[in-house]
């Protein structure tokens, strides 16, 4: 029996209750199955009855006093929205979006982070190499010991020949490349990148520092003659590895710059806005570190020879190059 | 002291308003520490087990040697650990299986859709935040003590974080622009004012007139609601009778109170307590649709009280 004399509010509910329940079952099924399996019909009525309900809600807090009525609206257009506004995006999408445009874009963006980051490591390469050969004890000073791994001033040249022309097979294969992974460089990638969001000085501070480390190693063996086969050790893998640790203190400045000198935004703001390019640079660094440690874990105690591990050092590194710099350009 | 009592209420369970694109504000309930941790670590276990069921089979494929099994368990983990995080919260709009269980969900903080940015932004950080000082402390030994220390004070300011902010945000959040709430249940009650007394034969019906209805607010109104609904809760005889004397009381200082002279038998109170529920629900919500909103019954907290905006749910 319809009861007459019912209040405004009671009224109300009663003419947009059976449309309340609808959107309940339906979000219940978006939420279990996810938007993508649900029908036609039904993703339509869900977008369509999720507006109702919020409207319903921004009434209801008008003309209703009924606790429970309120706090079911509240939860069931909360609910409602979350899965309306889902992201409607597949992950083979993504993955291919971000290869084929995303990171060359980001990269192009941030060019003067780049060469920030790129001039630390040279800098303290620079830096490294010079200050050796005014006092060679400096290597003991910038190298830890289990770094060097028994290299230094006062190792004999065949033994620094050896490391490098050295053909160990138990060295090689998936032990070696997962024990490359967490090996120095990185975590210093990782800690170049992280603490960049905090201040840029300490990014660039163990950027410049692991450049004194390359340098130093340089001029050891510069010293004692073996200057080029050391390049094309290090080639192999350093090629792509050192440019990652840079692309990662770029991404590290860029996060620390906007700390600094957010313009005319609010610091959490310039952060996030930032942060778009910066993580795509720490995703790039770490496809980087990925590759490198397979050519270190597989490549290097299998190519013996000077002029091909310089090939393939450097050839990856044009790989790299042509990636950065062509993919994702809009065709004008 | 009522008022001061309920805004406690509200601080503990910190509710958090979010703008939907409509431009209806929608309230959510800002999940805690606890929760997080708690979510986190079912997450935590399961990754873990994963990493160890990998490791174990290659353990059977012949690689036995102590440094390099501990290496590919920690490139497993981290392997198994990073793409999980990001591909259960993009899969399941911000949600991984730990926070499934626990009931909470990522949001964004613009109110817009979970971008696939900040989703893999919160959780790359994560890896910053916690899981590096965190391994840092495992492995590092006693002989690199401010190591040790470095790290501690690194996680310490890594926990504060979400603590000093009231959104519970941590490090993550704040770069990604997202956080992380309860899932509210949607459960709609009966109403009241529809469910229709027990009407005994001969019985008058109670009239309420407009002045009596000007003595109380929206806050004794909904407290009243409250009461009304825990009648229909099956109780022991005790508890049963301790009601029925809370309901006389409610009964007589509301007799009281709005000068109805004609007194309510016992056997009526319910029905007294529901019809007036019904008129003074009927006066009010009729009162705030001209403007005259009226938050509790003292009338120096009527107009831009800070309570009131609570009161309004």
């Amino acid at each position: 029996m319809e009861e007459p004399d019912l209040i405004r509010s009671a009224r109300f509910r009663q003419e947009r209750e059976a449309d309340w329940r609808r959107l309940e079952e339906l979000v219940a099924t978006a939420e279990t199955q996810g938007l993508h399996r649900m029908n036609f019909e039904a993703a339509r009525d869900l977008a369509t009855l999720y507006r109702q309900a919020t409207t319903s809600l921004a009434i209801a807090r008008e003309i209703s006093l009924d606790r429970a009525l309120l706090e079911y609206l509240e939860a069931l257009t909360a609910r409602a929205y979350l899965s309306v506004y889902a992201p409607q995006e597949r992950v083979g999408g993504l993955i291919q979006r971000f290869l084929v445009q995303g990171a060359s874009q980001a990269i192009r963006r941030s060019w003067v982070f780049l060469l920030i980051g790129f001039l630390c490591m040279f800098l303290g390469g620079l830096t490294g190499y010079l200050l050796y050969f005014e006092n060679a004890s400096w290597f003991y000073v910038f190298i830890p010991s289990e770094l060097a791994g028994g290299r230094g001033p006062a190792a004999s040249t065949e033994h620094l020949r050896s490391v490098i022309y050295d053909e160990d097979p138990s060295s090689s294969g998936l032990g070696a490349f997962a024990a490359y992974l967490f090996s120095h460089n990185t975590r210093i990638a990782i800690f170049v990148f992280g603490l960049g969001a905090f201040i840029c000085a300490p990014a660039i501070l163990l950027t410049f520092y692991n450049g004194l480390i390359l340098g130093a190693f340089l001029a050891l063996h510069a010293d004692r003659g073996l200057g080029w086969d050391l390049v094309g050790w290090l080639s192999v893998h350093g090629v792509t590895e050192i440019s990652a640790i840079c692309i990662a203190c770029a991404g590290g400045v860029k996060l620390g710059a906007a700390v600094l000198f957010p313009g005319e935004m609010r610091r959490p703001d310039a952060l996030q806005a930032a942060g778009r390019d910066a993580v795509k640079l720490a995703l790039v660094a770490a496809l980087m570190l990925l590759v490198a440690a397979l050519l270190e874990g597989f490549a290097r105690q299998l190519v013996q020879s000077l002029d091909a591990r310089l090939f393939l050092g450097w050839g990856v590194g044009a790989l790299w190059l042509i990636w950065f710099m062509l993919a994702g350009r809009r065709v004008q | 002291m009522t008022k001061t009592r309920r805004t406690t209420i509200t601080e503990l369970r910190s509710i958090d308003e979010l703008m939907s694109p409509e431009g209806v504000p929608l309230r959510f309930e800002v999940a805690g520490v606890g929760v997080r941790i708690g979510a986190q670590v079912t997450d935590l276990l399961l990754t873990v087990l994963a990493a160890f069921a990998v490791v174990v089979l290659l353990g059977y494929s012949g690689v036995d040697s102590p440094a390099t099994l501990t290496a590919i368990a920690a490139m497993a983990f981290l392997f198994i650990r990073v793409p999980y995080y990001v591909l259960t919260e993009l899969a399941w709009n911000g949600q991984t299986i730990g926070k499934r269980m626990m009931q909470i969900k990522v949001v964004a903080n613009d109110g817009g859709p979970l971008t696939t940015y900040s989703l893999v932004v919160r959780n790359l950080m994560k890896e910053a935040e916690i899981f590096l000082p965190g391994t840092l402390l495992v492995t590092l030994n006693d002989k690199a003590q401010i190591e040790s220390l470095i790290a501690l004070a690194w996680i310490i300011a890594v926990f504060l974080v979400p603590i000093l902010n009231k959104r519970r945000r941590r490090l993550g959040d704040l770069i990604a622009g997202t956080y992380v709430v309860h899932l509210p249940k949607p459960v709609l009650l009966s109403d009241l004012t529809q469910q229709t007394a027990p009407a005994s034969e001969g019985t008058r019906n109670f009239v309420f007139l407009s002045h009596q209805l000007d003595h109380y607010g929206i806050y004794e109104l909904q407290t009243l609601e409250k009461v009304l609904r825990a009648q229909d809760r099956r109780l022991s005889r005790r508890a049963a009778e301790s009601r029925i004397a809370a309901e006389a009381k409610i009964v007589e200082s509301i007799r009281k109170k709005i000068d109805y002279a004609d007194p309510v038998p016992q056997e009526d109170h319910r029905r007294f307590l529901r019809e007036f529920y019904n008129a003074q629900r009927g006066h009010l919500e009729q009162r705030q649709l001209f403007g005259d909103e009226r938050a509790d019954k003292f009338y120096k907290d009527e107009l831009g009280s800070p309570a009131r905006s609570d009161l309004e749910r």
